[in-house]
């Protein structure tokens, strides 16, 4: 994976930027000896890595306002970074740049029932934000499969989904108001706890920027209210065709499950050999979740059941208990976790039209074989966004680059039939080249004049989501500048 | 991940098994979520992947451990809950110990750190040495503001207030069952334990017995090893060790055994390892038949003690909404995995049962860690006790002799050991701990 | 000038040297006046895609809401967001278009539950200032590839480009609804009863506040979805609400839906004399300023967060707000007011200054609308 040059001027002043930074932190917040800075060379990509001039921890917005006034003068690239659970390489750093991490910036500030929203600092991970609001019996619906672990910041660069979006949207229609601490240290707010932005939507552009346009150090976000229940069923079919037209079924029936989950016969049978869920042996599986009071979950499954059986599924198992609950959702929750077991893995976050499913499934198949690294798929039935997990062994010499190889033709096949590269994990430096795929030359000028505008100097996470080749230019210039 | 170590290096059994755990760690980060040092810290540093780098780079590389390695390492609690919430299933336990057995070989510390690993290694697992030092802190608790060292000083302020006087329970001997016999069972006396509080002992060996079982305190069993274990001096903890193996493995071979009973969780998981911990040794086969009959006294007390047990309603015994906030220690909830079985037996018994929020986390305590890294124990211990403090609680019960040293030191609620209160509840005295001077004594009164 | 194609209108708009008022269907004249020749989206009509199983529709953005709606509903579908029809209270005539729609973010009562416009938004196809034929998005829900620059369009009033072709997230109809109505609450107390109801697990889709204009206050809550679960749902929620006074449901489905016509367009407002804000603010903010505004007229949506107002001719409403957090936009009042006190609220130095960056990279030379909305 190529990363640009470290900054040589950059690299000859360590020493007084380190100096700098220790001046307005304090100790423990300073990393810079390389026995220590070599935790932060990667995310959850560990593929990649590279360890940074420095890392810093600041505990406050005024800290980090100050951090990056020092980098803006001193021209040194800083690369924010939430949990470090990124699995796109979002938090790599180039040996150049100093990685500012919010870990620290971990408080509720204020939380807001008859308003329904919640105010917190940024570093607080996802689930606890939840956590702070449950006894309330209210929740934040956003939920990415690392919620325990990942960080607001995180979810608000990347505009994390999860598996509740099909009805309660990803973060950015979860978040009203950001503090965005900017590359020269200027603070300011967008958004609040009102709806609608008075302008220009700053904040909608803000989520899913990946780390590149500020540092959001406090966000707003809105709290709901726990439905009175929930419960699972589970379909298995023959077909990846028959699985998917039952979905678009379902949801032409009006029906708006909470959530809809599919996995291949390659990670069913992974996952019984790993949880012994009790899933049936089969091509295609469905767990659709509903919510509601219990009548209404009734009714809701009872149409849902009427369409599956309309389809032949070879089997379908309501819960009648929070304990069948849990068994269904269990395969499908250690699913990741029981494919690690067997390999090393890369999980790939391709997005495409619903209509398309059988036919990709069919192609994915055909890649897979070409290539020689097998592939089962997990993914959200009910917006498209798929998880392929391509096995491979990392300490195996070529395997990493066959796998990459065969990720790449994947996600080419999502943007082929109307889909795009990333559903949720982001771009960051795995789909950077890829980008020519999607977007014209114009749209990428577009959207680094919009990079341009926020960060002149491009020193924030300079590296990401743009072709190296094509932010080359503006990179360049950032440097020649200092 | 992926690991760069050469075949030479991969025939020492040791880095071999780190090799196999490093291999199934995927950075997905999810430890950092349930870590109590990354909690309070902050720092990727101070987190289980964190450290699972910096050992994974310590070992493929064979450095000389670096003073920053050895510091994140230091902080380390082993409290597993790492381990609880990996989805990879990586044996933290297994690499960590490796790692503090790599640098206790190979780190060579500061005088005074090592004078004072010395001294705790040379004291802790010998209850006549440890009773002296004990007399001693407590005639020099009033000066602790005089120690340079805060760790010293941490020390002193930690002594208890009153020494128990030796209970000849912990001898060897045998204790016949007051039922028909159920069970024969080995009763682990533990070292520090038996020194600081000689009440759970004694709780445990009246409950065994009104329970059927017959009660043997093995002919030279001591320390289990783990506080020389987690410093990493593996020639001392394997030491004391053989020494249990050999006594219970007599035992197992006579008149035979059912269980080995354990009611100090910290020693449980280590005693359960002693498979892992001799694998390569002579006493293999031995030690692996010890650790699989191994068990906390809640696992043997939820079979002895089912829902409708007699036992349980032949006493009069009605705690009338007596509040227990049971803390569940690291040891017992990610070490050997036993989550509901004290609760469960704490409900049969009448009680009712809370739980503090953020559970999962430790109290700080994490065997001599609150000696050794006072700064961040201290701060694990404030938050453990504001939120068993936030329930209300009349009293605190813990399955580890480490927590309700610590958790008893930040609190004026009493704490006491779930045996104990199950003890009570079947015919026993009410625990002593209940009622000691500068202790909430709970106002409801109890009808028996 | 009306082009009949993105190519054409590309053309238009590179060729072009002064500045350019922006058109849709002409119905929704909101912004800060523009002199400048019209650029009409007219002939940028139909429907490009509709998939109801995948819950997608993508059109040009010229295409007639009416057109869209029709099309939705023959398969039991709807924009979720109800936007509102805006020419009974502006008094315009002309026939609304999907792209005026975006541009402005319109959205209606189901906001506070479903999101506005924006959140149903899945991608754009735009012509910037310079001329460029520019895309952004996609036809997909779950889209983060690259910047989010949809987010950044809807809403931009034609100042950052002219929408050309939008895709739109689609959802079901549901089977049938009912309307709770509270009588006679005063602000502090309606803003309660809608916090309660919003923060139950019943899922009300709409909230709003009607004054006593003489024929008493009513607060109106609606609850939609299959049958057994509406009539399930609504007498729940007359349960918890019963302390705040006396309940009324409306259960005909029909009678219903008019009541939330009425309230998305605001229908009470028509015939007012007088200038038309729309305010945002926090809920309990909500319940404080319509005590304190001296409106001549007010109706409140989204639980209180939403402030429809008529106002004295001229009155500055900011200057009343006290710093209140929110912002207030002047939705109808003469030229002359709309210059002097400016349509859109004053934007924070560095988010004004980054707002001027946008619209300078967008359009260098400055024809878009240019200050609609500065």
């Amino acid at each position: 994976m190529e990363m640009p040059a470290p900054n040589a001027a950059v690299l000859s002043k360590k020493a007084k930027i380190v100096a700098r930074l220790q001046a307005v932190l304090p100790p423990s917040a300073v990393i810079h000896e390389e026995a220590e800075t070599r935790a932060y060379e990667c995310d959850a990509l560990s593929a990649y890595r590279c360890p940074p001039l420095a890392a810093v921890l600041p505990s406050s917005t005024e800290e980090v306002s100050a951090v990056l006034k020092i980098c803006h003068e001193e021209g040194v690239p800083v690369v924010p970074r939430g949990s470090g659970t990124s699995l796109a390489g979002g938090a790599l750093p180039t040996a150049d740049s100093v990685i500012l991490g919010v870990a620290r910036l971990n408080d509720v500030i204020e939380t807001d029932y008859e308003n329904r929203v919640i105010k917190v600092q940024t570093g607080r991970t996802n689930l606890s934000v939840t956590g702070a609001v449950e006894e309330e019996d209210f929740f934040y619906a956003p939920d990415p499969s690392s919620q325990l672990a990942c960080a607001i910041a995180g979810n608000i660069a990347m505009n994390s989904g999860g598996a509740h979006c099909l009805k309660y949207g990803v973060t950015t229609n979860n978040l009203l108001g950001v503090t965005l601490v900017m590359m020269d240290g200027t603070i300011t707010e967008l958004g609040g706890a009102h709806l609608d932005a008075g302008g220009l939507d700053l904040l909608g552009l803000i989520c899913g920027s990946e780390g590149q346009l500020g540092v959001v150090t406090e966000a707003t976000l809105r709290i709901l209210r726990k439905p009175e229940g929930a419960r699972p069923v589970l379909m298995g079919f023959d077909s990846a065709e028959i699985a998917g037209a039952c979905v678009s079924d379902i949801i032409k029936a009006g029906v708006l499950p909470v959530a809809i989950e599919y996995m291949d016969k390659k990670v069913i049978d992974v996952v019984e050999n790993y949880a012994q869920a009790g899933y049936p042996t089969c091509e295609a599986l469905l767990i659709v979740e509903v919510e509601g009071a219990p009548a209404e979950i009734d009714e809701q499954l009872g149409l849902i059941t009427q369409i599956a059986r309309k389809h032949n599924p070879v089997e379908l198992r309501e819960s009648t208990s929070s304990e069948e609950a849990a068994k269904i959702w269990l395969g499908r929750k250690s699913a990741f976790g029981a494919m690690g077991q067997l390999n090393d893995y890369m999980c790939l976050d391709g997005t495409i039209p619903v209509s398309s499913l059988p036919y990709v499934l069919r192609r994915i198949g055909e890649l897979s074989a070409e290539h020689g690294l097998e592939v089962g798929n997990v993914f959200h039935a009910g917006d498209g966004n798929m998880h392929p997990l391509i096995l491979f062994d990392a300490n195996k010499p070529g395997d990493l680059e066959t796998c990459e190889a065969l990720g790449a033709d994947i996600l080419r096949l999502c943007v082929e039939v109307g889909g795009c590269l990333t559903g949720e994990h982001g771009v960051g430096i795995e789909k950077r080249d890829l980008m020519n795929d999607q977007f014209a030359p114009d749209d990428l000028e577009n959207q680094m004049a919009v990079k341009d505008v926020f960060d002149p100097t491009w020193l924030l996470n300079p590296a990401k989501v743009f072709p190296l080749a094509v932010s080359e230019r503006r990179r360049a210039l950032a440097i020649a500048a200092e | 991940m992926q690991t760069t170590f050469t075949p030479e290096q991969l025939t020492d059994p040791g880095t071999k098994r780190s090799n196999e755990i490093l291999r199934t760690c995927v950075h997905c980060g999810f430890c950092t979520a349930t870590c109590p040092t990354y909690q309070v810290l902050g720092d990727e540093l101070d987190s289980p992947r964190g450290r699972i780098y910096l050992i994974k780079d310590m070992l493929e590389n064979e450095r000389v451990p670096d003073d920053k390695t050895v510091k994140h390492i230091d902080r380390c609690l082993s409290c597993l809950a790492c381990m609880s919430t990996c989805p990879s299933g990586v044996h933290y336990m297994h690499l960590v110990d490796h790692a503090r057995e790599y640098i206790e070989q190979k780190y060579k510390r500061s005088w005074s750190d090592r004078a004072l690993r010395w001294i705790l290694a040379q004291i802790l697992p010998y209850p006549t040495r440890f009773r002296l030092a004990l007399l001693g802190a407590k005639i020099g608790r009033p000066f602790a503001f005089l120690m340079p060292d805060a760790r010293l000083k941490a020390m002193l302020e930690m002594a208890p207030k009153t020494i128990p006087p030796v209970s000849r329970n912990d001898d060897p001997q045998t204790f016949a069952p007051q039922a028909p016999k159920k069970m024969r069972v080995a009763l682990m006396t533990g070292c520090a334990q038996k020194a600081l509080n000689t009440d759970i002992n004694d709780a445990t060996i009246r409950l065994l017995r009104r329970l059927g079982a017959e009660v043997v305190v093995a002919e030279g069993a001591g320390c289990c090893g783990a506080l020389t274990h987690h410093m990493g001096k593996t020639k001392e903890s394997h030491a004391t060790a053989a020494k249990n193996i050999r006594a219970w493995h007599k035992e197992m071979e006579g008149e035979g055994l059912d269980a080995i009973v354990i009611n100090t969780s910290g020693c449980g998981t280590t005693v359960k390892d002693y498979g892992h911990m001799f694998r390569n040794e002579p006493l293999a086969k031995e030690a692996a038949a010890v650790a699989g009959i191994a068990k906390d006294i809640s696992e043997v007390l939820i079979d002895l003690l089912p829902k409708d047990a007699p036992e349980l309603t032949a006493v009069n015994f009605s705690p009338c909404d007596m509040t227990v906030a049971y803390h569940a220690a690291c040891s017992l909830q990610h070490g050997q995995q036993i989550k509901t079985y004290p609760k469960d037996l704490l409900k049969r018994a009448g009680f009712k049962v809370v739980e503090p929020a953020d559970s999962h986390l430790c109290c700080g305590s994490a065997g001599t860690y609150n000696l050794m890294q006072p700064e961040i124990s201290k701060q694990l211990k404030q938050r453990k006790v504001d939120t068993l403090e936030a329930k209300n609680p009349d009293l605190i019960a813990a399955g580890n002799i480490g927590c309700m040293m610590q958790i008893g030191g930040g609190t004026d609620i009493p704490i006491v050991h779930t045996v104990e209160l199950l003890d009570w509840a079947t015919g026993g005295p009410q625990p002593p701990a209940m009622t000691v001077e500068g202790k909430r004594t709970p106002e409801v009164p109890i009808l028996r | 000038m009306t082009p009949n194609s993105e190519a054409e209108l590309a053309d238009a708009i590179a060729s072009a040297k002064t500045p350019l008022r922006i058109m849709g269907g002409g119905t929704r004249p909101v912004g800060n006046p523009v002199a400048g020749e019209v650029l009409s989206t007219s002939g940028l009509s139909g429907i490009e895609l509709y998939e109801p199983g995948a819950l997608t529709i993508v059109a040009k953005a010229g295409t007639p809401v009416d057109e869209i709606e029709a099309a939705l509903s023959k398969e039991n579908q709807r924009l979720a967001f109800e936007p509102m029809d805006h020419r009974s209270l502006l008094g315009t005539n002309g026939t609304p278009t999907i792209g005026g729609i975006v541009a402005a973010n319109v959205s209606g009562p189901r906001r506070v539950q479903s999101g506005a416009c924006r959140d149903h938004m899945l991608g754009v196809r735009f012509v910037d200032g310079t001329g460029t034929i520019l895309k952004n998005g996609g036809r997909v829900m779950k889209n983060v590839t690259g910047y989010d620059l949809v987010k950044l369009l809807t809403g931009s009033y034609g100042t950052l480009g002219v929408l050309t072709e939008v895709s739109l997230k689609v959802l079901p109809k549901t089977d049938t609804q009912a309307t709770l109505m509270i009588h006679g609450l005063d602000f502090p107390q309606a803003v309660k009863a809608m916090s309660a109801a919003l923060g139950s697990p019943y899922e009300v889709s709409a909230a709003a506040h009607m004054p006593d204009m003489g024929d008493g206050a009513v607060t109106m809550l609606r609850i939609e979805g299959f049958e057994q679960s509406v009539a399930y749902r609504a007498e729940q929620l007359a349960n918890e609400l019963a302390t705040f006074g006396e309940i009324t449901v409306e259960t005909d489905a029909g009678k219903s839906a008019k009541i939330w016509t009425a309230s998305r367009d605001v229908a009470g407002f028509e015939n007012a004399d007088g200038d038309v804000w729309r305010i945002s603010v926090k809920p309990t903010d909500g319940a404080t300023i319509a005590a304190s505004l001296g409106a001549d007229q007010l109706f409140m949506d989204w639980g209180g967060g939403l402030i429809w107002a008529v106002m004295p001719k001229g009155t500055d409403l900011r200057a009343r707000m006290n710093g209140t957090p929110g912002h207030a936009t002047l939705i109808r009042a003469d030229e002359a007011t709309r210059a002097t006190l400016g349509t859109f609220h004053p934007e924070l130095a560095p988010v004004a200054k980054i707002s001027a960056g946008l619209r300078n990279k967008f359009d260098p030379k400055g024809i878009l609308n240019p200050g609609l909305m500065t």
